[in-house]
């Protein structure tokens, strides 16, 4: 049970991050995600990375509360959102974006696709008229383009 | 006979490899010592402020079986050299590293590392409140990171972490000693009100964290005055 509200809530997570990107990081908040996308800011720190506190702060006050309450669901809900925010960084600072390179010349067709897609999603450098806001999960045209080619 | 040298026995096998390899021409890192001098005083202030008040509010206490006798400031003397002691291997380690690697790579885990122990600290820290180590512990870990990264924007993070995992054989040689390991009572005792309770052998987890901080913040203030 608890296994699967983990699981949910991982799932979920990666819509709640599709719209919190299209309308939030791309939305009020975009002087935040800006140097991200036009890496006007110098160094490896990105004001983008301040996002991290506001995806931890919901994750820690839900394992607190959980905990206390002797680890009920709101624990593993918490537990979630920590497990996909280490997936972020894994596939998003890591992979995508090669901080470490690893799996540069992969073929495996669905790494291919979410990078493709994070591509297209940086080519605008500008606020409006982004596309391909998912980040577990893309358009379907990435998957086949890739898969397709096998 | 050679018991109330313990604990300085054990200081003493923990810098003495790495004071004659200070010498090695290929590292000179004796040319760092003034730097590495000021950074630990600055570290050592607030965290011998830290231990003077946690050993008069008996959080944790010293056995002086171990130790020659001299103290100050409720503190024996070995416990003031320990906060330069411990800081010269570590610092000596990542200073090596740095110069004989190319690890930039590590440094890609800065996010992830700082989310994670931001997240496990909150956590624990906010279900402990009465602990007093446990608490001050998380919070100092948690300052230590958050300024470190989010304010100095620091691109070091994963490496020290990296140097710090490294360092862990050592840190279960050293503290293990200090906290009984080996030996018929330990050197350092700990109220068992005020920490978790969770050992590593004989090593309370909470002295991995506080380590932790101790170490990122004396490699910061020696990366300050380093002589590049």
């Amino acid at each position: 049970m608890n296994l699967l509200i983990v699981l949910t809530v991982f799932l979920l997570m990666e819509g709640a991050t599709w719209l919190i990107h299209k309308y939030v990081m791309h939305g009020f908040l975009w002087i935040l995600h800006r140097d991200h996308h036009d890496h006007s800011n110098n160094g490896a720190f990105e004001r983008n990375d301040w996002f991290f506190v506001i995806f931890a702060t919901p994750a820690i006050a839900l394992m607190y509360y959980g905990a206390a309450a002797n680890f009920n669901y709101l624990f593993y809900i918490g537990l979630g959102i920590t497990l996909y925010g280490m997936a972020y960084f894994f596939v998003h600072d890591i992979f995508i974006h090669q901080r470490v390179k690893v799996l540069k010349n992969t073929q495996n067709p669905y790494l291919l696709a979410i990078r493709r897609a994070h591509k297209q999603h940086h080519k605008h450098t500008v606020k409006e008229y982004g596309e391909c806001f998912g980040f577990l999960w893309v358009p379907v045209k990435y998957f086949k383009m890739y898969f397709n080619k096998n | 006979m050679l018991q109330p040298y313990t604990y300085l026995i054990v200081l003493f096998f923990t810098v003495i490899v790495c004071f004659i390899a200070s010498f090695d021409k290929r590292l000179q890192f004796h040319k760092q010592f003034g730097a590495f001098i000021k950074a630990a005083t600055i570290v050592a202030i607030p965290f011998i402020a830290w231990d003077i008040w946690f050993t008069a509010h008996g959080v944790w206490w010293f056995n002086t079986n171990y130790t020659t006798g001299a103290s100050l400031a409720g503190l024996p003397i070995e416990e003031w050299m320990f906060f330069f002691c411990i800081p010269f291997s570590c610092v000596f380690t990542y200073y090596c590293l740095e110069k004989f690697f190319k690890w930039q790579a590590a440094s890609a885990f800065n996010n992830l590392i700082v989310f994670i122990i931001i997240i496990l600290c909150a956590v624990v820290g906010l279900l402990h409140p009465t602990k007093m180590y446990t608490l001050v512990t998380a919070v100092a870990v948690i300052c230590t990171l958050i300024y470190l990264h989010f304010f100095v924007k620091t691109d070091w993070i994963g490496r020290a972490t990296l140097t710090y995992i490294i360092l862990l054989p050592g840190f279960f040689g050293v503290n293990g000693v200090l906290t009984g390991t080996g030996l018929q009572q330990a050197i350092v005792n700990y109220n068992p009100a005020e920490f978790l309770g969770i050992r590593m052998l004989t090593i309370p987890i909470e002295d991995m964290f506080y380590g932790y901080a101790q170490f990122l913040l004396v490699v910061y203030f020696f990366k300050k005055f380093q002589n590049k």
